[in-house]
Parts: structure tokens; sequence; C-alpha cells
């Protein structure tokens, strides 16, 4: 089976029957759980890539909600403070508005009180003033009373007396 | 449908039958070629021829005689499996997925063949990565084999120093016929009987593979064998330029080899564009 360059068949099969038996058993005990190994541990990096996108994505989403949340409640506190303002401003007008209608009103009490009270001052002197007339006429009278002048002295009295009593009517 | 169900077969097992049945066709042929044909020898006269040739110096094989690349081709398998089913048991269940510095090893040579599975052959890359990781791992370690300087005794009674099992044309043509063969069947396998016929019009390629192989460690060979000439009086330089230039020659083959089958094999399995698509864009090109 011998050709030139020492060529033989024989041994070529042999050494094929030697590279399918390296193949296969390579193949089957080597190769394979190799790269079965390779493609879990790229899966499982892939699928913790894939995990850390979405955590990523669900960051971006929770930050973007924050933010507009936080906006949110910095309009509401916004509209808050200005209404908090009106009120206080309504209030405070309202509070000024009692206070300036309290002090009329005692104010106006008083000027009446003071009224009141002059015209019984004024009055208790009408009444001191007509006793002591009544008294100085009487000191009068006990020095130059007689029927006369004392029937005189009570018409005279009781014209006075009418008068102001019309006066008071009217 | 249940019963078609039932009947499918594990493509596993049928994996493991075609394999088992193509060992079993070889060793059948190797018997009944390789039965005694009376006396075939024949005188050697120089030392280089036989290193070439291996013409004279013959090892008996189970009563077969052989050249002792053949020897050196199934000790490389040998260590090579049994290294390979150490791994399996002790190693390969323990890696994690932060790997140490041997399993980083182990990665890279497996990811250096299944991405040159990946990048010359895309549409199949599944089997070729396998076959190209176990083809490199072959000529690499079996390149590096001659420098170990393992012992056999010949058929004369004399010793000789096993050479690499690929040194032997023998060894050569069985790698680029074996390669040939799987991109051949891969072609029929996938494109059916059109791509079948397409690998086999390139019927030059087992040869030029075989002899790529076989000329390229014969060179390496020829060249150290000429350093060890010149510098026979150096205690160093021989040793250092022989390993060099065995790891060398060692490396380039497998790349050259492993990356010609993943290229031959990606244009076999490479599904071909319909005429009337390729008129479309030739159309479409030129306006």
């Amino acid at each position: 089976m011998n050709a030139p360059l020492n060529i033989d068949v024989v041994q070529i099969l042999l050494h094929m029957l030697n590279l399918v038996i390296l193949v296969g058993g390579l193949s089957l005990i080597l190769y394979k759980p190799i790269v079965k190994f390779l493609k879990q541990r790229r899966q499982y990096y892939d699928d913790l890539e894939k995990k850390h996108a979405e955590y990523e994505k669900e960051y971006e989403k929770f930050e973007s909600e924050k933010q507009q949340l936080l906006a949110d409640a910095e309009a509401q506190a916004q509209q808050c403070r200005q209404q908090a303002e009106r009120q206080i401003a309504e209030m405070t007008k309202r509070y000024a508005d009692e206070a300036k209608a309290r002090a009329d009103a005692v104010i106006r009490a008083a000027e009446d009180e003071a009224e009141a009270r002059k015209r019984s001052i004024l009055e208790s002197a009408q009444t001191e003033i007509g006793e002591l007339v009544l008294s100085a006429t009487q000191k009068l009278l006990q020095d130059g009373a007689n029927e006369k002048t004392d029937s005189a002295l009570y018409d005279e009295f009781i014209r006075t007396a009418n008068a102001a009593d019309g006066k008071k009517k009217k | 449908m249940r019963l078609r169900e039932n009947k499918k077969i594990n493509p596993r097992t049928v994996i493991l039958i075609v394999w088992l049945c193509l060992i079993a066709v070889l060793v059948l042929a190797i018997v009944i070629i390789g039965l005694p044909h009376g006396e075939k020898s024949e005188t050697i006269k120089e030392v280089m021829r036989d290193s070439v040739l291996h013409e004279t110096n013959r090892i008996s094989l189970f009563g077969l005689q052989v050249n002792p690349a053949l020897i050196s081709a199934y000790i490389v398998t040998g260590v090579l499996l049994l290294f390979a089913l150490i791994l399996r048991i002790f190693v390969i269940p323990r890696f994690k997925y932060v790997p140490g510095r041997f399993q980083t090893a182990v990665e890279a040579v497996t990811e250096f063949f299944t991405g040159l599975a990946d990048k010359n052959s895309p549409h199949k890359p599944g089997f070729v990565g396998a076959y190209i990781f176990s083809v490199g791992l072959y000529i690499f370690f079996g390149t590096l084999f001659e420098l170990f300087g393992i012992q056999a005794v010949t058929t004369h009674g004399t010793g000789i120093s096993l050479p690499a099992p690929v040194a032997d044309i023998n060894g050569a043509i069985a790698v680029g016929v074996t390669s040939y063969l799987v991109i051949l069947f891969a072609g029929f396998i996938v494109r059916g009987v059109k791509g079948g016929l397409g690998v086999l019009k390139d019927f030059s390629l087992p040869v030029s593979m075989s002899f790529r192989l076989f000329g390229a460690l014969l060179s390496g060979l020829l060249v150290t064998e000429l350093v060890y000439y010149y510098t026979a009086l150096s205690f160093v330089l021989p040793v250092i330029v022989g390993v060099l230039f065995t790891l060398l020659h060692a490396l380039i083959q497998t790349y050259v080899l492993t990356t010609l089958v993943s290229i031959f094999y990606g244009e076999a399995t490479e599904p071909k564009l319909k005429k009337e698509k390729t008129k479309k864009i030739k159309k479409g090109e030129n306006q």
C-alpha cells in the first residue's frame, strides 16, 4: 500500500481514526462543557445588565416622579402661602375695622355719657341756684315780707314755672 | 402527532451513533487494507531522508509496522483525552463566574477557537468550533511533543526519538483529508447536494492543506536541524532556537489550519442568495 513519499493508506486511516476519536472525545469531554459554561456566564451577565438597565429606568422614573412631586408640593405650598397671606390681610382688615367700630362706639358712648352728665350737672346746678334764690328770697322776705309781696312772688314763681314747663314740652 | 413526537431521537444520540459508526468504519478499513501484504522494505541511506520520510525506522503496532509519528499521534491523543477528562471531572465543575488564572487560560483557548468559528463561519459555527478546537490542540501539542524526545524501539531494535505526529506525511494527509471531509459533509448537510458539489469542486483543498502542514513542519524541522548543525559546539543556543522554532511553527500551523478550515466551512455552509434577489441588488447598485 506504499506510494511515493512513504504515503501509506493504512497509516492515513489510522491517523484519521485517531483524529476522529480525538475530535469526538475532546468535543464531548472538554469543548461543549466549557462552551456551555461560557454561555451560562454570558447569560448571567446579560441578565444582570438587563436588570441593571431596568433598575436604572425605574430609578429615573422614580426620580422624575419625585421631582414632579416636589414641584407639585412647592406649587401647593406657594398657593397655601398666598392664601394664608390673603386670609391674614383680610383678618387684619376685619380686626382693624372692628376695633375702629368699637372705638367709635366707645367714643360715642363717652360723649353721650358726658352730655348726660353735663345735663344732670346743669339740672342740679339749676336746682341749687333755685334753692339759693329761694333761700335768699326767704331771707329778703323775712326782712320785708308781707301778704302782697308774698302773693306777687308766688304768682311770679308760678309764671316762671309754667314758662319753664312749656319750654320743656316743646 | 404523538407517534411522531415519540419517534423523535435526541440529536446527541444521533451524533454519538454517527461518531461510533465512523470509528467502526475506519477500524474496519484499517483491518481490511492493513493486513500483511508481504514485505515492504526500502533501504535508507540518509538520516535526513529518514527523518523526513520515516521509511526505515518503523515501530510495531499490534503486529503492524507503522511510522513513529503514528505512535506519537496516539500518545498525544491519549494524553489530551486524559487531560480533558481530568479537567472535566475536577476543574470544570468548579468553574467560577470570576475566573482564576488557570480557568482564564482554559477559557481563553476555548474562546479563541469559538471566536474563529463565529467569525469565519457565522451561519453554522457549532461543529466547526469543536472541530478546530480539537484539531488545533492536536497540532499544537503534537508539534510540541517532539521537544520531549520520548524514546521508542524500532523494529530493528534501535532506539528512536518520537517525532511530531504531523511531521509524517501520512499524519498531515490525515488532517487535511479529515478537514476536507468535515467541510464536504457540512456542505451536503447544510446546503444539500448543491453545497456538497460546491465543496467537491475544491478537490485540491485536502492536498493543499496536507502539504502545507507537512511542508511547514518539515521546513521547521530542517531549519532546526541546520541550526543544530552550525551551533554544535554551543550548549545553549540550539536548545533555545530549537524550542523557539518548534513553538513558533506549532502556533503558526495551528492558527493557519484552523483559520483555513473555519473559512472553507463557513463558505460551504453559507446560504446563497437567490438569483432574482442578486439581479435586483445589481440593478439597484447600477441605479
